[in-house]
Protein backbone atom coordinates (compact mmCIF):
# COMPACT_ATOMS: atom_id res chain seq x y z
CA UNK A 1 0.00 0.00 0.00
CA UNK A 2 1.47 3.39 -0.96
CA UNK A 3 2.45 5.59 1.95
CA UNK A 4 -0.04 8.40 2.48
CA UNK A 5 1.90 11.68 2.72
CA UNK A 6 2.24 13.29 6.13
CA UNK A 7 2.04 17.03 6.69
CA UNK A 8 5.83 17.43 6.62
CA UNK A 9 5.97 15.66 3.26
CA UNK A 10 6.71 18.23 0.51
CA UNK A 11 3.95 16.66 -1.57
CA UNK A 12 1.34 16.79 1.18
CA UNK A 13 -2.02 18.22 0.19
CA UNK A 14 -4.67 18.92 2.80
CA UNK A 15 -7.58 17.16 1.09
CA UNK A 16 -10.03 17.44 4.01
CA UNK A 17 -9.45 21.21 3.85
CA UNK A 18 -10.21 21.18 0.13
CA UNK A 19 -13.46 19.38 0.80
CA UNK A 20 -14.31 21.81 3.57
CA UNK A 21 -13.72 24.73 1.18
CA UNK A 22 -16.08 23.16 -1.34
CA UNK A 23 -18.68 22.68 1.38
CA UNK A 24 -18.42 26.34 2.40
CA UNK A 25 -19.04 27.38 -1.20
CA UNK A 26 -21.92 24.90 -1.44
CA UNK A 27 -23.50 26.50 1.62
CA UNK A 28 -23.18 29.97 0.11
CA UNK A 29 -25.01 28.77 -2.98
CA UNK A 30 -27.55 26.71 -1.02
CA UNK A 31 -26.31 23.49 -2.62
CA UNK A 32 -27.13 20.42 -0.55
CA UNK A 33 -25.09 17.88 -2.48
CA UNK A 34 -22.28 18.29 -5.01
CA UNK A 35 -22.20 15.58 -7.67
CA UNK A 36 -18.81 15.81 -9.38
CA UNK A 37 -18.13 13.81 -12.50
CA UNK A 38 -15.22 15.56 -14.19
CA UNK A 39 -11.84 13.87 -14.13
CA UNK A 40 -10.28 17.07 -12.79
CA UNK A 41 -12.71 17.13 -9.88
CA UNK A 42 -12.12 13.48 -9.06
CA UNK A 43 -8.34 13.94 -9.04
CA UNK A 44 -8.53 17.15 -7.04
CA UNK A 45 -10.78 15.65 -4.39
CA UNK A 46 -9.67 12.01 -4.19
CA UNK A 47 -5.95 12.21 -4.96
CA UNK A 48 -6.32 9.11 -7.10
CA UNK A 49 -6.42 8.52 -10.83
CA UNK A 50 -9.96 7.51 -11.80
CA UNK A 51 -9.81 6.23 -15.38
CA UNK A 52 -13.25 4.61 -15.32
CA UNK A 53 -16.42 6.66 -15.27
CA UNK A 54 -16.46 7.93 -11.73
CA UNK A 55 -18.37 10.38 -9.58
CA UNK A 56 -17.77 12.09 -6.29
CA UNK A 57 -20.62 13.00 -4.00
CA UNK A 58 -19.85 15.75 -1.53
CA UNK A 59 -22.35 16.15 1.31
CA UNK A 60 -22.90 19.47 3.13
CA UNK A 61 -20.46 18.29 5.79
CA UNK A 62 -18.18 15.32 6.34
CA UNK A 63 -16.32 13.09 3.97
CA UNK A 64 -16.89 12.89 0.23
CA UNK A 65 -17.62 9.53 -1.38
CA UNK A 66 -16.23 8.42 -4.71
CA UNK A 67 -18.19 6.00 -6.87
CA UNK A 68 -16.31 4.12 -9.53
CA UNK A 69 -16.53 0.93 -11.55
CA UNK A 70 -16.25 -1.87 -9.01
CA UNK A 71 -13.20 -3.41 -10.67
CA UNK A 72 -11.16 -0.34 -9.76
CA UNK A 73 -12.58 0.65 -6.37
CA UNK A 74 -10.08 -1.29 -4.24
CA UNK A 75 -7.13 0.29 -6.05
CA UNK A 76 -8.56 3.76 -5.57
CA UNK A 77 -8.95 3.06 -1.85
CA UNK A 78 -5.31 1.98 -1.85
CA UNK A 79 -4.07 5.14 -3.53
CA UNK A 80 -6.49 7.75 -2.20
CA UNK A 81 -6.74 9.35 1.23
CA UNK A 82 -10.32 8.05 1.33
CA UNK A 83 -11.13 4.81 3.13
CA UNK A 84 -13.13 1.85 1.82
CA UNK A 85 -16.37 3.27 3.15
CA UNK A 86 -15.87 6.35 0.99
CA UNK A 87 -14.91 4.69 -2.26
CA UNK A 88 -17.80 2.59 -3.48
CA UNK A 89 -18.03 0.42 -6.54
CA UNK A 90 -20.86 0.29 -9.01
CA UNK A 91 -21.68 -2.65 -11.23
CA UNK A 92 -24.48 -3.89 -13.47
CA UNK A 93 -26.40 -5.50 -10.64
CA UNK A 94 -29.72 -4.71 -9.06
CA UNK A 95 -29.36 -1.52 -7.03
CA UNK A 96 -25.67 -1.32 -7.86
CA UNK A 97 -25.67 0.43 -11.22
CA UNK A 98 -24.18 3.89 -11.10
CA UNK A 99 -27.48 5.74 -11.28
CA UNK A 100 -29.30 3.67 -8.64
CA UNK A 101 -26.47 3.56 -6.13
CA UNK A 102 -25.68 7.28 -6.36
CA UNK A 103 -29.31 8.41 -6.40
CA UNK A 104 -29.93 6.21 -3.37
CA UNK A 105 -26.87 7.64 -1.64
CA UNK A 106 -27.95 11.21 -2.33
CA UNK A 107 -31.45 10.42 -1.09
CA UNK A 108 -29.83 9.29 2.15
CA UNK A 109 -27.93 12.58 2.48
CA UNK A 110 -31.08 14.59 1.81
CA UNK A 111 -32.96 12.48 4.39
CA UNK A 112 -35.96 12.25 2.11
CA UNK A 113 -36.23 16.00 1.48
CA UNK A 114 -36.02 17.60 -1.93
CA UNK A 115 -32.68 19.29 -2.27
CA UNK A 116 -30.53 21.38 -4.53
CA UNK A 117 -27.89 19.33 -6.32
CA UNK A 118 -24.81 20.86 -7.87
CA UNK A 119 -23.53 18.94 -10.87
CA UNK A 120 -20.97 19.45 -13.61
CA UNK A 121 -21.81 20.18 -17.19
CA UNK A 122 -20.42 22.32 -19.96
CA UNK A 123 -18.31 22.11 -23.05
CA UNK A 124 -14.76 21.00 -23.58
CA UNK A 125 -12.36 20.42 -26.43
CA UNK A 126 -10.70 17.92 -24.12
CA UNK A 127 -12.29 14.50 -24.61
CA UNK A 128 -11.99 13.05 -21.09
CA UNK A 129 -13.43 16.11 -19.35
CA UNK A 130 -16.23 14.06 -17.81
CA UNK A 131 -19.20 16.40 -17.77
CA UNK A 132 -22.43 14.69 -16.83
CA UNK A 133 -23.99 13.25 -19.98
CA UNK A 134 -27.53 14.01 -21.08
CA UNK A 135 -28.53 10.44 -20.28
CA UNK A 136 -27.04 10.58 -16.79
CA UNK A 137 -28.65 13.96 -16.13
CA UNK A 138 -32.07 12.72 -17.23
CA UNK A 139 -31.79 9.56 -15.17
CA UNK A 140 -30.62 11.35 -12.01
CA UNK A 141 -33.47 13.83 -12.36
CA UNK A 142 -35.86 10.94 -12.72
CA UNK A 143 -34.48 9.09 -9.69
CA UNK A 144 -34.21 12.23 -7.57
CA UNK A 145 -37.56 13.65 -8.57
CA UNK A 146 -38.30 17.06 -7.15
CA UNK A 147 -34.65 17.97 -6.59
CA UNK A 148 -33.28 21.07 -8.26
CA UNK A 149 -30.17 20.57 -10.39
CA UNK A 150 -27.74 23.45 -10.87
CA UNK A 151 -24.48 23.55 -12.78
CA UNK A 152 -21.83 24.11 -10.11
CA UNK A 153 -18.44 23.25 -11.61
CA UNK A 154 -17.30 26.82 -11.00
CA UNK A 155 -16.90 25.95 -7.32
CA UNK A 156 -14.15 23.43 -7.99
CA UNK A 157 -12.71 25.50 -10.83
CA UNK A 158 -12.32 28.54 -8.58
CA UNK A 159 -10.85 26.62 -5.66
CA UNK A 160 -8.40 24.65 -7.80
CA UNK A 161 -7.08 27.62 -9.75
CA UNK A 162 -4.41 28.74 -7.28
CA UNK A 163 -2.11 25.87 -6.43
CA UNK A 164 -1.06 25.00 -2.89
CA UNK A 165 2.52 24.17 -1.95
CA UNK A 166 2.10 20.40 -2.15
CA UNK A 167 0.62 20.62 -5.63
CA UNK A 168 3.38 22.96 -6.81
CA UNK A 169 6.03 20.61 -5.44
CA UNK A 170 4.41 17.69 -7.20
CA UNK A 171 4.57 19.65 -10.47
CA UNK A 172 8.23 20.47 -9.84
CA UNK A 173 8.98 16.79 -9.27
CA UNK A 174 7.06 15.72 -12.39
CA UNK A 175 9.07 18.27 -14.37
CA UNK A 176 12.38 16.98 -13.04
CA UNK A 177 11.29 13.52 -14.09
CA UNK A 178 10.62 14.79 -17.61
CA UNK A 179 14.14 16.22 -17.63
CA UNK A 180 15.41 12.68 -17.02
CA UNK A 181 13.44 11.52 -20.05
CA UNK A 182 15.00 14.22 -22.18
CA UNK A 183 18.49 13.32 -21.01
CA UNK A 184 17.90 9.70 -21.99
CA UNK A 185 16.60 10.70 -25.42
CA UNK A 186 19.54 12.97 -26.05
CA UNK A 187 21.98 10.23 -25.08
CA UNK A 188 20.21 7.74 -27.32
CA UNK A 189 20.24 10.09 -30.30
CA UNK A 190 23.87 11.23 -29.93
CA UNK A 191 26.82 9.88 -31.90
CA UNK A 192 24.70 8.44 -34.67
CA UNK A 193 22.38 6.63 -32.30
CA UNK A 194 19.49 8.23 -34.15
CA UNK A 195 20.19 6.19 -37.29
CA UNK A 196 17.30 3.84 -38.01
CA UNK A 197 15.41 5.05 -34.96
CA UNK A 198 11.66 5.62 -35.14
CA UNK A 199 9.51 8.19 -33.38
CA UNK A 200 7.89 5.44 -31.34
CA UNK A 201 11.27 4.20 -30.13
CA UNK A 202 12.10 7.68 -28.91
CA UNK A 203 8.78 7.79 -27.08
CA UNK A 204 9.66 4.49 -25.42
CA UNK A 205 13.19 5.54 -24.46
CA UNK A 206 11.78 8.62 -22.77
CA UNK A 207 9.05 6.61 -21.09
CA UNK A 208 11.50 4.11 -19.61
CA UNK A 209 13.76 6.80 -18.23
CA UNK A 210 10.85 8.73 -16.74
CA UNK A 211 9.33 5.63 -15.20
CA UNK A 212 12.70 4.79 -13.66
CA UNK A 213 12.71 8.29 -12.23
CA UNK A 214 9.28 7.90 -10.66
CA UNK A 215 6.70 8.68 -13.32
CA UNK A 216 3.61 6.45 -13.34
CA UNK A 217 2.25 7.40 -16.74
CA UNK A 218 2.99 9.33 -19.94
CA UNK A 219 -0.35 10.90 -19.09
CA UNK A 220 -1.23 12.80 -22.23
CA UNK A 221 -4.43 11.75 -23.98
CA UNK A 222 -2.76 12.88 -27.20
CA UNK A 223 -0.97 9.55 -27.43
CA UNK A 224 1.44 9.65 -24.51
CA UNK A 225 4.83 10.99 -25.50
CA UNK A 226 4.46 13.08 -28.64
CA UNK A 227 7.30 12.74 -31.10
CA UNK A 228 7.39 14.33 -34.54
CA UNK A 229 10.11 14.19 -37.16
CA UNK A 230 10.58 15.82 -40.54
CA UNK A 231 7.46 17.31 -42.12
CA UNK A 232 5.41 16.25 -39.09
CA UNK A 233 7.10 18.93 -36.99
CA UNK A 234 5.82 21.63 -39.32
CA UNK A 235 2.24 20.71 -40.10
CA UNK A 236 0.15 23.87 -40.16
CA UNK A 237 -1.06 24.87 -36.73
CA UNK A 238 -0.32 21.38 -35.52
CA UNK A 239 0.29 20.86 -31.84
CA UNK A 240 -0.73 17.24 -31.57
CA UNK A 241 1.73 14.61 -32.70
CA UNK A 242 1.35 11.11 -31.32
CA UNK A 243 4.50 9.21 -32.21
CA UNK A 244 4.48 7.19 -35.43
CA UNK A 245 6.78 4.52 -36.82
CA UNK A 246 8.40 7.10 -39.09
CA UNK A 247 12.22 6.79 -39.05
CA UNK A 248 14.47 9.77 -38.39
CA UNK A 249 16.31 11.18 -41.39
CA UNK A 250 19.44 13.28 -41.69
CA UNK A 251 18.78 16.98 -42.10
CA UNK A 252 15.31 16.87 -40.61
CA UNK A 253 13.97 18.46 -37.46
CA UNK A 254 12.86 16.35 -34.54
CA UNK A 255 10.43 17.44 -31.86
CA UNK A 256 10.34 15.52 -28.54
CA UNK A 257 7.37 16.41 -26.34
CA UNK A 258 7.25 14.09 -23.35
CA UNK A 259 4.95 13.69 -20.37
CA UNK A 260 5.38 12.33 -16.87
CA UNK A 261 2.90 11.99 -14.04
CA UNK A 262 3.87 12.17 -10.39
CA UNK A 263 1.13 12.05 -7.76
CA UNK A 264 -1.34 13.31 -10.38
CA UNK A 265 0.84 16.32 -11.21
CA UNK A 266 1.78 16.56 -14.85
CA UNK A 267 5.21 17.06 -16.35
CA UNK A 268 5.16 18.28 -19.94
CA UNK A 269 8.23 19.54 -21.72
CA UNK A 270 9.17 19.68 -25.39
CA UNK A 271 12.71 19.85 -26.74
CA UNK A 272 13.79 20.17 -30.37
CA UNK A 273 16.64 18.87 -32.48
CA UNK A 274 18.09 18.83 -35.96
CA UNK A 275 19.26 15.41 -36.97
CA UNK A 276 22.69 15.09 -38.55
CA UNK A 277 23.13 18.79 -39.33
CA UNK A 278 21.11 21.87 -40.22
CA UNK A 279 21.03 24.44 -43.00
CA UNK A 280 21.39 28.16 -42.42
CA UNK A 281 17.72 28.58 -43.15
CA UNK A 282 16.80 25.91 -40.62
CA UNK A 283 19.00 27.59 -38.02
CA UNK A 284 17.26 30.91 -38.74
CA UNK A 285 13.95 29.29 -37.91
CA UNK A 286 15.48 27.80 -34.77
CA UNK A 287 16.78 31.19 -33.60
CA UNK A 288 13.36 32.72 -34.11
CA UNK A 289 11.80 30.00 -32.06
CA UNK A 290 14.28 30.13 -29.18
CA UNK A 291 14.11 33.92 -29.04
CA UNK A 292 10.36 34.09 -28.90
CA UNK A 293 10.15 31.38 -26.25
CA UNK A 294 12.74 33.20 -24.14
CA UNK A 295 10.82 36.46 -24.44
CA UNK A 296 7.56 34.77 -23.63
CA UNK A 297 8.96 33.17 -20.48
CA UNK A 298 10.20 36.58 -19.37
CA UNK A 299 6.74 38.05 -19.93
CA UNK A 300 4.79 35.79 -17.59
CA UNK A 301 4.00 37.34 -14.23
CA UNK A 302 1.02 38.05 -12.06
CA UNK A 303 -1.23 40.55 -13.80
CA UNK A 304 -0.28 39.55 -17.35
CA UNK A 305 -2.96 37.93 -19.48
CA UNK A 306 -2.94 35.43 -22.35
CA UNK A 307 -3.90 38.21 -24.74
CA UNK A 308 -1.33 40.74 -23.51
CA UNK A 309 1.41 38.15 -23.92
CA UNK A 310 0.15 36.99 -27.32
CA UNK A 311 0.00 40.56 -28.63
CA UNK A 312 3.49 41.36 -27.40
CA UNK A 313 4.95 38.18 -28.84
CA UNK A 314 3.19 38.36 -32.17
CA UNK A 315 4.49 41.94 -32.54
CA UNK A 316 7.97 40.61 -31.93
CA UNK A 317 7.46 37.80 -34.43
CA UNK A 318 6.18 40.29 -36.98
CA UNK A 319 9.25 42.51 -36.66
CA UNK A 320 11.48 39.48 -37.12
CA UNK A 321 9.47 38.23 -40.08
CA UNK A 322 8.17 34.93 -38.72
CA UNK A 323 4.69 35.79 -37.44
CA UNK A 324 3.11 33.57 -40.07
CA UNK A 325 4.80 30.55 -38.51
CA UNK A 326 3.49 31.10 -35.00
CA UNK A 327 0.33 29.60 -33.60
CA UNK A 328 -0.98 32.71 -31.79
CA UNK A 329 -1.72 30.97 -28.49
CA UNK A 330 1.04 30.59 -25.96
CA UNK A 331 -0.27 28.49 -23.14
CA UNK A 332 -2.84 26.05 -21.88
CA UNK A 333 -4.18 25.34 -18.45
CA UNK A 334 -2.96 22.57 -16.20
CA UNK A 335 -3.82 21.08 -12.87
CA UNK A 336 -4.04 17.64 -11.36
CA UNK A 337 -4.80 14.87 -13.86
CA UNK A 338 -7.80 15.76 -15.98
CA UNK A 339 -7.35 19.50 -15.69
CA UNK A 340 -5.51 20.12 -18.89
CA UNK A 341 -7.03 22.74 -21.03
CA UNK A 342 -8.84 25.94 -20.16
CA UNK A 343 -7.01 28.57 -18.15
CA UNK A 344 -8.87 30.28 -15.33
CA UNK A 345 -12.62 30.44 -15.01
CA UNK A 346 -15.32 30.06 -17.62
CA UNK A 347 -15.68 33.82 -18.04
CA UNK A 348 -14.40 34.56 -21.53
CA UNK A 349 -16.21 35.57 -24.71
CA UNK A 350 -16.40 31.95 -25.88
CA UNK A 351 -17.96 29.60 -23.34
CA UNK A 352 -15.54 27.10 -21.85
CA UNK A 353 -12.51 28.52 -23.64
CA UNK A 354 -9.76 30.51 -21.97
CA UNK A 355 -10.68 34.11 -21.29
CA UNK A 356 -7.97 35.99 -23.22
CA UNK A 357 -8.12 38.76 -20.62
CA UNK A 358 -7.70 36.43 -17.67
CA UNK A 359 -5.25 38.16 -15.31
CA UNK A 360 -2.73 35.66 -14.02
CA UNK A 361 -2.39 35.40 -10.28
CA UNK A 362 0.48 34.28 -8.12
CA UNK A 363 0.70 30.49 -7.74
CA UNK A 364 -1.28 29.67 -10.83
CA UNK A 365 0.38 26.90 -12.83
CA UNK A 366 -0.03 26.69 -16.57
CA UNK A 367 1.77 25.18 -19.50
CA UNK A 368 3.66 27.66 -21.62
CA UNK A 369 2.89 26.01 -24.96
CA UNK A 370 4.24 27.43 -28.20
CA UNK A 371 4.13 26.00 -31.67
CA UNK A 372 6.24 27.24 -34.57
CA UNK A 373 5.35 25.63 -37.88
CA UNK A 374 6.46 26.25 -41.45
CA UNK A 375 4.76 23.59 -43.57
CA UNK A 376 6.32 24.77 -46.82
CA UNK A 377 9.77 24.06 -45.47
CA UNK A 378 8.71 21.00 -43.51
CA UNK A 379 10.06 22.44 -40.30
CA UNK A 380 8.58 23.21 -36.93
CA UNK A 381 9.31 23.34 -33.22
CA UNK A 382 7.33 23.08 -30.02
CA UNK A 383 7.91 24.39 -26.56
CA UNK A 384 5.96 23.20 -23.56
CA UNK A 385 6.84 23.62 -19.93
CA UNK A 386 4.78 23.96 -16.76
CA UNK A 387 5.32 27.42 -15.32
CA UNK A 388 4.48 28.80 -11.93
CA UNK A 389 3.24 32.37 -11.99
CA UNK A 390 5.03 34.56 -9.46
CA UNK A 391 4.64 38.21 -8.53
CA UNK A 392 7.01 39.60 -11.15
CA UNK A 393 8.23 36.56 -13.08
CA UNK A 394 7.52 32.92 -13.67
CA UNK A 395 9.31 29.74 -12.66
CA UNK A 396 9.84 27.36 -15.57
CA UNK A 397 9.64 23.99 -13.87
CA UNK A 398 11.43 21.78 -16.38
CA UNK A 399 15.09 22.76 -16.43
CA UNK A 400 16.22 21.03 -19.61
CA UNK A 401 17.98 23.81 -21.50
CA UNK A 402 16.09 25.83 -24.08
CA UNK A 403 17.79 25.45 -27.45
CA UNK A 404 17.43 23.60 -30.72
CA UNK A 405 20.25 21.10 -30.72
CA UNK A 406 22.06 19.75 -33.74
CA UNK A 407 22.67 16.04 -33.16
CA UNK A 408 25.42 14.39 -35.17
CA UNK B 1 -38.05 -38.67 8.58
CA UNK B 2 -37.28 -34.97 8.93
CA UNK B 3 -40.11 -32.63 9.71
CA UNK B 4 -41.06 -30.18 6.99
CA UNK B 5 -41.33 -26.58 8.15
CA UNK B 6 -42.75 -23.47 6.51
CA UNK B 7 -40.14 -21.29 4.86
CA UNK B 8 -39.40 -18.15 6.88
CA UNK B 9 -41.44 -19.38 9.86
CA UNK B 10 -39.99 -19.40 13.40
CA UNK B 11 -39.51 -23.17 13.10
CA UNK B 12 -37.60 -22.67 9.89
CA UNK B 13 -35.47 -19.97 11.57
CA UNK B 14 -34.69 -22.29 14.51
CA UNK B 15 -33.68 -25.07 12.14
CA UNK B 16 -31.58 -22.63 10.10
CA UNK B 17 -29.77 -21.44 13.21
CA UNK B 18 -29.09 -24.98 14.38
CA UNK B 19 -27.71 -26.05 11.02
CA UNK B 20 -25.69 -22.91 10.32
CA UNK B 21 -24.05 -22.99 13.75
CA UNK B 22 -23.41 -26.72 13.42
CA UNK B 23 -22.14 -26.80 9.88
CA UNK B 24 -20.32 -23.51 9.29
CA UNK B 25 -17.44 -22.79 11.66
CA UNK B 26 -16.08 -19.27 12.31
CA UNK B 27 -13.07 -20.30 10.20
CA UNK B 28 -15.33 -21.15 7.28
CA UNK B 29 -17.00 -17.77 7.78
CA UNK B 30 -13.54 -16.16 7.66
CA UNK B 31 -14.18 -14.68 11.11
CA UNK B 32 -16.49 -12.20 9.48
CA UNK B 33 -18.20 -9.48 11.47
CA UNK B 34 -21.07 -8.13 9.40
CA UNK B 35 -24.81 -8.14 8.92
CA UNK B 36 -27.18 -8.63 6.03
CA UNK B 37 -30.93 -8.31 5.66
CA UNK B 38 -32.87 -10.01 2.89
CA UNK B 39 -36.16 -8.24 2.26
CA UNK B 40 -38.77 -10.53 0.69
CA UNK B 41 -41.40 -8.55 -1.19
CA UNK B 42 -44.76 -10.23 -1.78
CA UNK B 43 -44.69 -13.41 0.30
CA UNK B 44 -47.47 -15.97 -0.46
CA UNK B 45 -49.71 -14.33 2.16
CA UNK B 46 -49.18 -10.94 0.50
CA UNK B 47 -46.93 -9.58 3.24
CA UNK B 48 -43.29 -8.47 3.12
CA UNK B 49 -40.81 -10.28 5.34
CA UNK B 50 -37.14 -10.20 6.13
CA UNK B 51 -34.42 -12.66 6.94
CA UNK B 52 -31.57 -11.12 8.91
CA UNK B 53 -28.13 -12.51 9.74
CA UNK B 54 -25.55 -10.98 12.01
CA UNK B 55 -22.15 -12.56 12.49
CA UNK B 56 -19.43 -11.59 14.91
CA UNK B 57 -15.95 -12.96 14.35
CA UNK B 58 -17.50 -15.62 12.12
CA UNK B 59 -20.08 -16.79 14.67
CA UNK B 60 -23.77 -16.53 13.89
CA UNK B 61 -24.94 -14.11 16.55
CA UNK B 62 -28.43 -13.28 15.30
CA UNK B 63 -30.70 -14.94 12.80
CA UNK B 64 -34.05 -13.23 12.63
CA UNK B 65 -37.18 -13.54 10.53
CA UNK B 66 -39.95 -11.00 10.72
CA UNK B 67 -42.33 -8.63 9.05
CA UNK B 68 -41.83 -4.96 8.27
CA UNK B 69 -38.50 -3.15 8.38
CA UNK B 70 -35.47 -5.33 9.21
CA UNK B 71 -32.81 -4.18 11.70
CA UNK B 72 -30.00 -1.95 10.41
CA UNK B 73 -27.47 -3.98 8.45
CA UNK B 74 -24.29 -3.57 6.45
CA UNK B 75 -26.01 -5.00 3.39
CA UNK B 76 -29.59 -5.18 2.33
CA UNK B 77 -30.84 -7.31 -0.54
CA UNK B 78 -34.38 -6.63 -1.69
CA UNK B 79 -36.43 -8.63 -4.16
CA UNK B 80 -39.52 -10.75 -4.82
CA UNK B 81 -40.25 -13.70 -2.55
CA UNK B 82 -40.16 -16.10 -5.50
CA UNK B 83 -36.61 -15.17 -6.35
CA UNK B 84 -35.36 -15.62 -2.80
CA UNK B 85 -37.25 -18.87 -2.48
CA UNK B 86 -35.62 -20.03 -5.70
CA UNK B 87 -32.22 -19.07 -4.32
CA UNK B 88 -32.75 -20.96 -1.06
CA UNK B 89 -33.87 -24.02 -2.98
CA UNK B 90 -30.83 -23.81 -5.22
CA UNK B 91 -32.98 -23.28 -8.32
CA UNK B 92 -31.62 -19.80 -9.03
CA UNK B 93 -28.03 -18.58 -8.72
CA UNK B 94 -27.53 -15.40 -6.71
CA UNK B 95 -25.23 -13.94 -9.34
CA UNK B 96 -27.89 -14.24 -12.03
CA UNK B 97 -30.54 -12.78 -9.76
CA UNK B 98 -28.37 -9.74 -9.02
CA UNK B 99 -27.02 -9.24 -12.52
CA UNK B 100 -30.44 -9.46 -14.10
CA UNK B 101 -31.72 -6.83 -11.68
CA UNK B 102 -34.20 -9.17 -10.01
CA UNK B 103 -32.57 -8.45 -6.67
CA UNK B 104 -31.34 -5.07 -5.48
CA UNK B 105 -28.30 -4.80 -3.27
CA UNK B 106 -27.65 -1.89 -0.95
CA UNK B 107 -24.25 -1.59 0.69
CA UNK B 108 -20.60 -1.43 -0.22
CA UNK B 109 -20.24 -3.38 -3.45
CA UNK B 110 -16.53 -4.00 -2.96
CA UNK B 111 -17.12 -5.54 0.47
CA UNK B 112 -20.08 -7.47 -0.94
CA UNK B 113 -17.85 -9.05 -3.57
CA UNK B 114 -15.60 -10.38 -0.82
CA UNK B 115 -18.60 -11.90 0.91
CA UNK B 116 -20.32 -13.47 -2.09
CA UNK B 117 -18.78 -16.89 -1.50
CA UNK B 118 -19.91 -16.83 2.14
CA UNK B 119 -23.48 -16.11 1.10
CA UNK B 120 -23.34 -19.10 -1.22
CA UNK B 121 -22.01 -21.21 1.66
CA UNK B 122 -24.97 -20.18 3.83
CA UNK B 123 -27.46 -20.87 1.05
CA UNK B 124 -26.08 -24.38 0.57
CA UNK B 125 -26.92 -25.13 4.21
CA UNK B 126 -30.35 -23.52 4.06
CA UNK B 127 -31.39 -25.37 0.90
CA UNK B 128 -31.16 -28.67 2.79
CA UNK B 129 -33.88 -27.67 5.27
CA UNK B 130 -37.06 -29.52 4.30
CA UNK B 131 -39.46 -26.65 3.80
CA UNK B 132 -42.80 -25.68 2.31
CA UNK B 133 -42.41 -22.65 0.07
Amino acid sequence: MPTKPAKKDPFFIDFPRRVSQVQKEMAKERIDVYLGSRLRTLSWISDAFCPWRSYVVIPPEGMPTVFTFVIDAARIVDESWLDEDHVLGYAPMGGMDQISIIADFITGILKGKKGRIGFETGLSNYLPEGNLTQFEYDRYRQELGGCEFVNAHHIVDRLSLIKDEGTINRFRKASRIVDEGHKAVREALANGGWKGMTETEIAGIAALAMRRAGSVWEWSFTGGNEIASGYRTGMAGCACTPATTRRLKRGEPLMVDIHAMFKLALGDHAHNYFIGGATKRQLWHARNFVDIVSRTLRAYRAGASPLSIAEEMMDFAETRGFAEYMVPGFEHGIGMMGDEWRIGMNDGPFPYWTNPDHAYRENEVLICAMQYACPDEKIGFRYENPILILKDKCEAMSKFGLRVEVIE
Amino acid sequence: MEQTVTYLSQQWRDEAEKRLKGEISPEKMKHLTSSVAYVYVGCPDGRDRYLYFKTTDGRFEQILVGEGDPPQSDFRVTGPYDIFAGLTQGKIKSQRALMSGKLRLKGNMVKALKLASLADRINKVLEKIPARY
